[in-house]
């Protein structure tokens, strides 16, 4: 009889998970050797005590399920739509002041572009800044085509190969939901404050979310009400840096 | 890849479809609260924490499942979700994660309930403690019922070391008790 064999391939091998040919040699063995068979059952014998003595020591001080099981239920049928009225209107408001300043001076904000909080008020979905740091930030879902062009026919825009970009105003790196109501189509290059300056300022939220210094809900309320603001201030500074500005991270739509 | 509906726009049909979803999230956590509170206490959280990690583990799968992602192994998915967000209040907090240490305090039913549970909860703390990290979660993750392939994606590491971690965790155990 050759060596027997080890208890990580016993068990292995008693839950059909060992590959083909290890398990027929195994097989084999325990065919003709005692001492292995009867291991196999000593070992499952020792999981199922062990498991039987986890559930009998905790299971009676684990807490009732029934006010998490109602705290899970509520908040997945909260709507998931985020329309915050204090950030919309602040958005409007905001417009509007712009709207005011650019008719008295052409400046270098004439190229300001904000999204229309009508069409763009942003939405999250539920999760939580443990969640979405928990993680290396990935690349942001496709944008369904169909979603794309709604989201230019509704804001009157028939966009030039490579203009454009479409953006999440609440960016997935924060929570933000790949809905229309969360994207705009933002110039790629055209005026100071482009997308390659939000995608910074994007960055910077995301790394400070994630170090605790500021709160999630905080940072997609900065995105969605006025993401310029946010900007000046996070970075202390009226005008987009140099090497933000010329900051290239997201493909532009073509 | 489809784009979740927004809910101002949602027809009858995908309210239907959202409401269907809720209520198998909600199943599954039914189903895998008690396992996952056995595991996440086991890892070293206390029960506030524990509790936490569950929710957001669900609310997680919600997204995963209503973004249309694929539905194998969820159950290994979920214990994958939690035992990440474990690790990583364990980092943050900075403390060296000592299983079962705030469930000595829970409260306990009656006198003779305490004698009996605490001789049982003496003992497996005994067998916990004699247990690295790693090897912990394998047999932990193993007495729950999943296979050693999903251990294996749960732990992110390989079936081999899935296998070594089980062979050891057993001979502890069986160590302790001669």
């Amino acid at each position: 009889m050759r060596d027997h064999v080890s208890d990580g391939d016993l068990l292995l091998y008693a839950a059909c998970e060992l590959d083909g040919e290890r398990c027929a040699a195994v097989d084999n063995h325990v065919g003709a050797c005692p001492v292995c068979a009867h291991r196999i059952h000593y070992l499952e014998e020792s999981v199922a005590e062990f498991a039987q003595l986890e559930s009998s020591a905790v299971d009676p001080y684990v807490p009732s399920p029934e006010p998490a099981r109602a705290r899970l239920a509520a908040q997945l049928a909260r709507p998931r739509r985020w329309a915050l009225a204090f950030p919309a209107m602040a958005a409007a408001i905001l417009l509007v002041i712009t709207g005011a300043a650019l008719l008295l001076r052409r400046g270098p904000d004439r190229h300001v572009e904000r999204p229309d909080p009508g069409l763009t008020p942003g939405s999250i979905v539920s999760t939580s800044a443990q969640m979405l740091c928990a993680e290396p930030e990935r690349e942001p879902p496709p944008i369904d085509p169909a979603v794309a062009k709604s989201v230019f026919d509704r804001y009157g825009i028939a966009p030039a190969p490579g203009n454009y970009e479409l953006d999440y105003l609440v960016t997935p790196a924060l929570g933000g939901s790949a809905d229309a109501s969360n994207l705009w189509p933002q110039r790629y290059d055209a005026g100071e404050w482009n997308s390659r300056v939000k995608d910074a300022l994007e960055d910077r939220l995301r790394s400070m979310v994630c170090s605790g210094e500021v709160d999630l809900a905080t940072a997609q309320s900065e995105l969605a009400a006025d993401w310029i603001g946010a900007y000046r201030r996070r970075f202390g500074t009226a005008r987009p840096l140099l090497n933000h500005f010329a900051f290239v991270k997201d493909r532009p739509w073509e | 890849m489809g784009v979740p509906a927004s809910i101002p726009f949602v027809s009858e049909h995908a309210a239907a479809g959202q409401e269907r979803l809720e209520q198998e999230v909600v199943a599954l956590f039914d189903q895998l609260r008690t396992p996952l509170f056995r595991f996440l206490l086991g890892q070293g959280l206390d029960a506030a924490d524990a509790e936490e990690v569950i929710q957001e583990a669900f609310l997680a799968l919600f997204e995963h499942l209503r973004s249309e992602k694929p539905r194998t192994n969820l159950r290994g998915w979920v214990f994958k979700v939690a035992h990440n967000q474990a690790l990583k209040l364990l980092r943050r907090s900075g403390a060296r994660a000592t299983p079962l240490e705030d469930f000595a305090a829970a409260p306990d039913p009656t006198p003779e309930q305490r004698v009996q549970d605490n001789q049982r909860y003496r003992q497996l703390l005994a067998v916990m403690r004699a247990l690295g990290p790693q090897d912990r979660a394998v047999l932990q993750l193993r007495a729950e019922g999943l296979r050693y392939r999903e251990i294996a994606g749960v732990l992110d590491i390989s079936l081999g070391s899935v296998a070594v971690s089980m062979e050891r965790a057993l001979a502890r155990i069986e160590a302790a008790r001669q």
